[in-house]
Formats: C-alpha cells, sequence, structure tokens
C-alpha cells in the first residue's frame, strides 16, 4: 500500500486525495483559510503551505537512491507547496510547521501579509471568537505589524442582499464565497472585483445576492467580511450555547446547531452531515426561529382560564371520557414527534377511536430538489410510517360538518389556519389542542389548551423524506423540572452552557409548557389508561423494535448523524 | 500607488446605475458574433475568450457600461459576474465614460526617478485637469498608469491602451497635444537599445519607419 510520510510519521493511504484534506482527516492540523472540502482549491491565501519531498531516483537505473546507511534520499522540492492543491503521492514526504522551520516562518508571513490591511476591530466583529483569521494569527502569527502606513479603507457594512452584509475591509480575498455561488448553489452572484490591494467580492452591478442559500456564504467565509444581516451584534459567539439538532422548516431534516443566549434561540447554523445537507442550510431555515421565541404560550388554559397542568390533563380527559371513540377524531403532527405520534396512535387505540390522521402542510413548487422541499414540515414521513395518514383539509371539513365528531384531539398543528374549519364551525365540538405559540388560531376554539415544548425543548425522533431518522436534541430549558430534558441538555452540550449545572443558567425566558411524551401520557392517566414511559427513548426503543418501519432506530444507533431507514415504499 | 497610500480610499461601484448605452444600440452586429465565436473555438471553454470580446465591445462602444458587460456575458454564454470580474480588474478596460484621447502616464518606478511626476503634473496643468479627469472639451482624460514596461524609454506615456510615447519632455507634451486636437496620431516607434546602435543602422525592428535611439542617461558619481 502506497505510504506517505508527514512530519516523520508514515501513513499509508489507498486511491487519490488532496494532501491537506488527508491531514485533516488524520489529525495533522494545518492552518488554511480558502480551501473547502465542498469546492475547488484555489491555492490563493498560501497558508497551508508545506514542504514537499519524494525519494531520489537515479536517472540511470531508475532506483531510489539512498545514503550510506540505507535511507532514501529525498529531494525537496525547491519551493514551499500548496498542501491543499497538492496530490499525495507514494513515498512523498511532508514537513509542516511542526518540523520545519521554513514553513513556520512561511506561514508567520503569509499571515502578516494577510493583516497587513485587515482592520483591528475584532471587538466589534461578529465573526471574533470563531474566526479563522483571529485563530491562526494567534496560533502561527507574528507578534505585531510592521507595516506603519495607513490602511487600505475599502467599502463597509454594504447590503450585498436581504440577508447578508458585507465589510469589504475584512475580506482576505479567500473567493470561497465567490466559488460557494459559482461551484455549489450555481447562482453566480458574487465575484471578486478590482485588483490588488483593492479588492473585494461584489455582486455585479443591478444583481442583488437574494438567492435562497445565501447565508452559507456567512458559515464559510473565514473572517468577519460576511455576516448575517439578522444576527449582527445580537450576541457574541461565547454567549451562546449550542446543541446539535434537526431543522424544523422541511421534509430534509437538515442537521443543524440551534444557538441559545438566555433561553431563546440566537441563530441557527449549518451542521455537516455528508448523508443529508452536507455543509449547507438554506436561508429559510436559518430565519424561522422566532416561533420558538415568541408567541409562546405561559402554562395550560381550560376554556381559556389559566390552571395547573393536574386539572388540565384531568379537563383534557374528561372531554375524552364517556364519548363513544368513533366520535372522537385524532389528528397527529408532521411537526410532532415520532414518539409523541406513537403515543397518540395509542391513546386513539386506547379509547377505541380510529388511527389518527396529519394535516399535510405541502407547498406546490417551494422545493429545489436540494435542501427545500415541498413539504413544509419535518416529519411527515414518521407519520406515515406509523400508519398515521394524511387527510386532506376537505374531507376532514365534511366529516365535521356532518356531525360525526363530538371531540377534536389536536397535536400540535392548527386546523383552523390549515382550512379544515372555522372558529364557529367547532361551537358544538369540544377540542383539546396541544399547541406552539398564541398564533394557533384553533386555541380561540380550544376547550383545553395544553403548551406543548417545540423540536428545540424536547427530546424526539424526526424522519426526513428520504427515511433518514434523527434525533432532535433539547437547545434550550423550559420552565418546570423535567430530568430527562436536564439530563439530555447536560449530555448534549460539552460546554453544559445554560444548564442548571453551569453558572450561566438564568431562569428568564422559560416557557411554560410540557413535551407530548409527558403531556400524552398524563392525559391517558387520567382517563384511567396506563402508559408509562421511562422517557422518550424507551418509546422509540418500543417503536423500533414493534414496526419495522423504524428498524435499527434506537437512540444510540441514531446518535449525531441518523439512521437510514429501510424504504417502506411509503411515500409522506 | 503613491497617491493610493495617501488617499486609501477604494470607491463602492455604482450597484443599481441606469443603462446608458441605448436599447436599439446594445447588440453585436453578425459579423462581430462571428468574430467572438471563432475565438471561443480557440479555448477549451468560453471564459477563455472573455477578454478578447469585452475587448471588442469597447473598441464597439467606447467605454464598458454594466449592461455591456452583460452582452459580452450573454454572447458568450458565461455568468455575468464572471465577466464583470474580468473588466473591473484591469484598469485598460474603461468602465466610465473616458475621453476621446486617454493619456496615461507612468509614474512607476523608473518613470518616477526619471521625471514621470514632473510630466504627469505638467499635462495636468497643462489641459487643466486633475489626473482621472477629463477635459471639458472631453478629448483628453489624464491617467496616473502603474508600469507600461518600457523602462528603458522613461518617462513615457501610453495613448488610449495604444502608442507610446517615449522619452517625455515638456516640448514633446505640447506637441502630441497640439498632434491630438488635429487627430494627428503618432506612429508607432522603436526604441533601440545601445548595442543595437551598430547592427541594421541602429535598428533592429527593420519592419517598423520609426526608431528612437536609447539614450544612456548621465550616471551618478557615486556609482561610477
Amino acid at each position: 500500500m502506497p505510504t506517505i510520510t508527514i512530519d516523520n510519521q508514515t501513513f499509508e493511504f489507498e486511491g487519490q486525495h488532496g494532501l491537506l484534506q488527508f491531514c485533516l482527516d488524520n489529525g495533522v492540523d494545518l492552518p488554511h483559510f480558502c480551501y473547502h472540502p465542498a469546492m475547488s482549491a484555489p491555492a490563493n491565501c498560501r497558508q497551508c503551505l508545506v514542504e514537499v519531498g519524494m525519494p531520489q531516483r537515479d536517472r540511470a537505473t531508475g532506483e531510489i537512491s539512498t545514503d550510506e546507511d540505507g535511507n532514501p534520499l529525498i529531494q525537496f522540492m525547491p519551493k514551499l507547496q500548496t498542501s491543499c492543491s497538492m496530490q499525495m503521492a507514494d513515498g512523498m514526504v511532508v514537513q509542516t510547521h511542526r518540523s520545519s522551520e521554513l514553513v513556520k516562518r512561511a506561514q508567520k508571513d503569509t499571515l502578516e501579509f494577510l493583516l497587513i490591511n485587515h482592520p483591528l476591530d475584532c471587538p466589534i466583529c461578529d465573526q471574533a471568537g470563531h474566526c479563522p483569521l483571529q485563530n491562526q494569527a494567534y496560533k502561527h502569527g507574528p507578534e505585531g505589524s510592521r507595516f506603519e502606513f495607513e490602511k487600505v479603507h475599502k467599502p463597509k457594512h454594504i447590503d450585498l442582499g436581504p440577508r447578508v452584509v458585507l465589510d469589504g475591509e475584512r475580506c482576505i480575498n479567500c473567493t470561497r464565497c465567490v466559488r460557494f455561488t459559482r461551484e455549489v448553489s450555481k447562482s453566480d452572484q458574487l465575484t471578486i472585483i478590482e485588483r490588488g490591494v483593492k479588492n473585494y467580492p461584489m455582486t455585479p452591478p443591478g444583481v442583488e445576492f437574494n438567492e435562497p442559500y445565501s447565508m452559507n456564504v456567512i458559515d464559510i467565509c473565514p473572517v468577519g467580511a460576511l455576516t448575517s444581516k439578522d444576527h449582527r451584534f445580537k450576541a457574541r459567539i461565547w454567549e451562546m450555547s449550542k446543541t446539535a439538532s434537526v431543522s424544523t422548516v422541511g421534509a430534509k431534516g437538515s442537521n443543524c446547531y440551534y444557538w441559545v443566549k438566555d433561553n431563546q434561540i440566537m441563530k441557527v447554523t449549518p451542521r455537516t452531515n455528508m448523508d443529508v445537507n452536507e455543509f449547507w442550510l438554506a436561508d429559510e431555515e436559518r430565519l424561522e426561529y422566532r416561533k420558538f421565541n415568541e408567541d409562546r404560550p405561559d402554562g395550560p388554559t381550560v376554556e381559556g382560564a389559566p390552571v395547573s397542568w393536574e386539572l388540565a390533563w384531568k379537563a383534557a380527559a374528561d372531554c375524552l371520557s364517556g364519548v363513544d371513540g368513533s366520535r372522537i377524531l385524532f389528528l397527529g403532527s408532521a411537526w410532532a414527534t415520532v414518539e409523541d405520534n406513537y403515543l397518540l396512535a395509542k391513546m386513539a387505540d386506547a379509547v377505541g377511536a380510529s388511527a389518527p390522521v396529519y394535516l399535510p402542510h405541502v407547498e406546490e413548487g417551494h422545493g429545489d430538489g436540494w435542501l427545500r422541499t415541498d413539504d413544509r414540515t419535518p416529519n411527515a414521513q414518521g407519520c406515515e410510517r406509523l400508519g398515521i395518514h394524511a387527510a386532506s383539509a376537505q374531507d376532514l371539513k365534511a366529516r365535521l360538518e356532518a356531525g360525526e365528531i363530538d371531540v377534536l384531539y389536536v397535536m400540535e398543528d392548527d386546523p383552523v389556519a390549515s382550512g379544515v374549519c372555522s372558529v364557529a364551525d367547532l361551537a358544538g365540538i369540544k377540542v383539546v389542542l396541544h399547541h406552539y405559540n398564541t398564533t394557533n388560531q384553533t386555541l380561540q376554539a380550544a376547550d383545553v389548551a395544553l403548551p406543548a415544548a417545540m423540536a428545540v425543548e424536547t427530546v424526539g425522533t424526526f424522519v426526513n423524506v428520504d427515511g433518514h431518522a434523527q434525533r432532535l436534541r433539547p437547545a434550550k430549558a423550559i420552565a418546570g423540572v423535567n430530568r430527562t430534558l436536564s439530563m439530555e441538555i447536560g449530555k448534549c452540550r460539552a460546554d453544559r452552557h445554560g444548564t442548571p449545572f453551569d453558572k450561566w443558567y438564568n431562569e428568564s425566558n422559560l416557557i411554560n409548557c410540557q413535551p407530548g411524551w409527558v403531556a400524552l401520557p398524563a392525559v391517558a392517566a387520567a382517563l384511567g389508561h396506563e402508559m408509562t414511559y421511562k422517557g422518550p427513548k424507551q418509546i422509540m426503543e418500543e417503536v423500533s423494535a414493534s414496526n419495522p418501519a423504524f428498524k435499527g432506530a434506537t437512540y444510540s444507533a441514531m446518535g449525531e448523524l441518523g439512521v437510514r431507514l429501510e424504504s417502506t415504499g411509503v411515500t409522506a | 500607488m503613491a497617491d493610493f497610500i495617501k488617499h486609501p480610499v477604494v470607491g463602492l461601484p455604482d450597484r443599481k446605475p441606469d443603462p446608458v448605452i441605448p436599447a436599439d444600440q446594445l447588440h453585436f452586429s453578425d459579423e462581430e458574433k462571428k468574430q467572438i465565436q471563432t475565438w471561443i473555438s480557440r479555448y477549451p471553454t468560453a471564459d477563455g475568450a472573455v477578454m478578447r470580446a469585452l475587448w471588442l465591445a469597447q473598441e464597439k462602444f467606447g467605454f464598458l457600461p454594466p449592461e455591456v458587460v452583460q452582452l459580452v456575458a450573454d454572447e458568450l454564454n458565461i455568468p455575468y459576474a464572471n465577466a464583470y470580474g474580468v473588466a473591473t480588474f484591469y484598469t485598460q478596460y474603461f468602465k466610465e465614460k473616458k475621453g476621446k484621447y486617454v493619456l496615461d502616464v507612468c509614474t512607476c518606478f523608473s518613470c518616477q526617478l526619471c521625471g514621470g511626476f514632473d510630466m504627469l503634473h505638467y499635462l495636468e496643468e497643462k489641459l487643466n485637469v486633475h489626473k482621472g479627469e477629463t477635459t471639458e472639451d472631453g478629448i483628453f482624460t489624464v491617467q496616473e498608469a502603474e508600469c507600461l514596461g518600457a523602462c528603458g524609454s522613461a518617462p513615457m506615456l501610453q495613448i488610449t491602451n495604444g502608442t507610446y510615447v517615449h522619452n517625455l519632455t515638456e516640448e514633446k507634451i505640447d506637441a502630441l497635444i497640439d498632434a491630438l486636437r488635429e487627430d494627428r496620431m503618432p506612429a508607432f516607434t522603436s526604441v533601440t537599445l545601445p548595442q543595437d546602435e551598430d547592427e541594421l543602422g541602429g535598428n533592429r525592428r527593420s519592419d517598423v519607419e520609426h526608431t528612437e535611439a536609447y539614450q544612456a542617461g548621465p550616471v551618478s558619481e557615486t556609482t561610477r
């Protein structure tokens, strides 16, 4: 097998590899700015320079020349090479800054060049704290600048488009953003204009940088040149905790991080999962986080009056008890997790009602075949696999109007806003509603309203449109004590930031709501049906063991990156 | 460049400019299209022909406002942003309307030492404009240029991306301005190096009519 020696350590490899990517994959950290694994390597930042040599060969015989000890003589290339654009070869010898003073010096000097015209505004820069330029200047850079002239001034805080702001001075012209629009999103909206010290990225005249994936350039920008208009100056990176979870905006289930400060979601950024969204996240998935913070209910209500949770469970059970099962309509939800929908189906079965249905939220033509989908819900596929099928608003409307329904049990959806019925239509019908937001239009008709934890506050599973089962983790705390949620928060955040166990914990903005896997067993218990589970983990174990459509989808198997479920032929 | 250090401010391009070329004139003729296709066929991808196509457009329209760059991009079937990036990279592509004659006075290293700035300032005073500006009659634009690769005959200037005028003096500038006002473009002049003087009558370039022998300047006492 071919071998390569990096800093006197020998690695075996197979196939074609870029040297920089191979180093990064094998724990040999090399500083770099312009290289990104999803895009071509232009080798223009010059930060990943290394010394590269090959064994010397005798010209006449083609044999590898050796010194008197029998070690091969290494002929190094006369100049340093950019490791990002270097293809590996058998016998190659690489010296990084760990073993070569020359490379160390080159990296330091490159950084001095990059910093000549870079403004010293880290204290007010959104990128500070997670800035590759800042980090690498600390690690590999010079101690000061020898450049004593006035820096070049370029346009600052320019609206490149509706969501992205440019600061031309901070740009180091790595061209990652330009290559993103050219090679990944293919919108071709950005280019580098001017030349030499004057250049910076810009749209051509008359073009707005408004593609639906524009905010990805903010993540890949290795400096603070491109920042989010939405998140600008809202929070420093070290004030927020980040939690690995799944986006709730579309059926693709893009992996993301939720960033939380004071129990409020501040921003959403992509999390790499090569099976789902690779490195990217659509703008809509980043910007639809206000629903988690705003218009949230405060505790349960019965007939509009606030009550304790115990009374609310009782009231919900009262609505269901004594009613013929066939006259109860259970409405599941493609917004809710597999666990919660499973419990709802179980409850429907217990009271003798037919299996729940869910309302599809499909917007024809919204999808683009990439990360945006026509389906605007995250878990329609999970519902289908549970045997909870889509029901059209017209069918439900007809059933309500025919007077077939006495009790409507709605989990985490809004039948009024979906056009199933009007508030007036529900006058004679008992309505139990688990809701996320006070803007829910069905709330006015609800006899019992039970605030539900949203995807950022619960533990659960979503199945995406391709059948990829992925775990949700609680990014922020809710009011009340829930051991399972606290444990999950403590486990899934490396810094344990914002959990009851650290000094940053605070009680502001705690929402008084309950996750479905707490609420549904509580209502069932009040009805006299036992549904006892230790938590969603146990529920999912039962689902994966009993339902072949979820085979293998246990929490330990799903981990951070999810599990691809076998195709069942069901499409959401 | 020296000016850039004193006033190091890069402008923002006009993001939403009004078109200056009327829509009915904004097209290439069939002949020009054929020419561009010939150029495209010489390169592996159409991007390769972008510089020649931009040049053709500049010759046709006089300068390259955004709509012309867009026209070129459409003709080559490449992204507008690519073509715009190339157009802004080169100062020889004029992004705004210039005078009939653009005088690029070199003030880079060799010319600066031999009096490039004196020539630039003389020209500015004579035409009553600052560098980068166009005279009111729209005939001359004076610009400061980086090295134009004629250090041997410094100081020098270039007329509208074309003819060089070597070994500038104030008298030579006077004569040049008078000639250009009458639309008499100076002829191409080959400047020969001293070692050529013994051969071919001092002119290796037997294909040109005008030659000028390189004059070795006075050498400083200290270097001698």
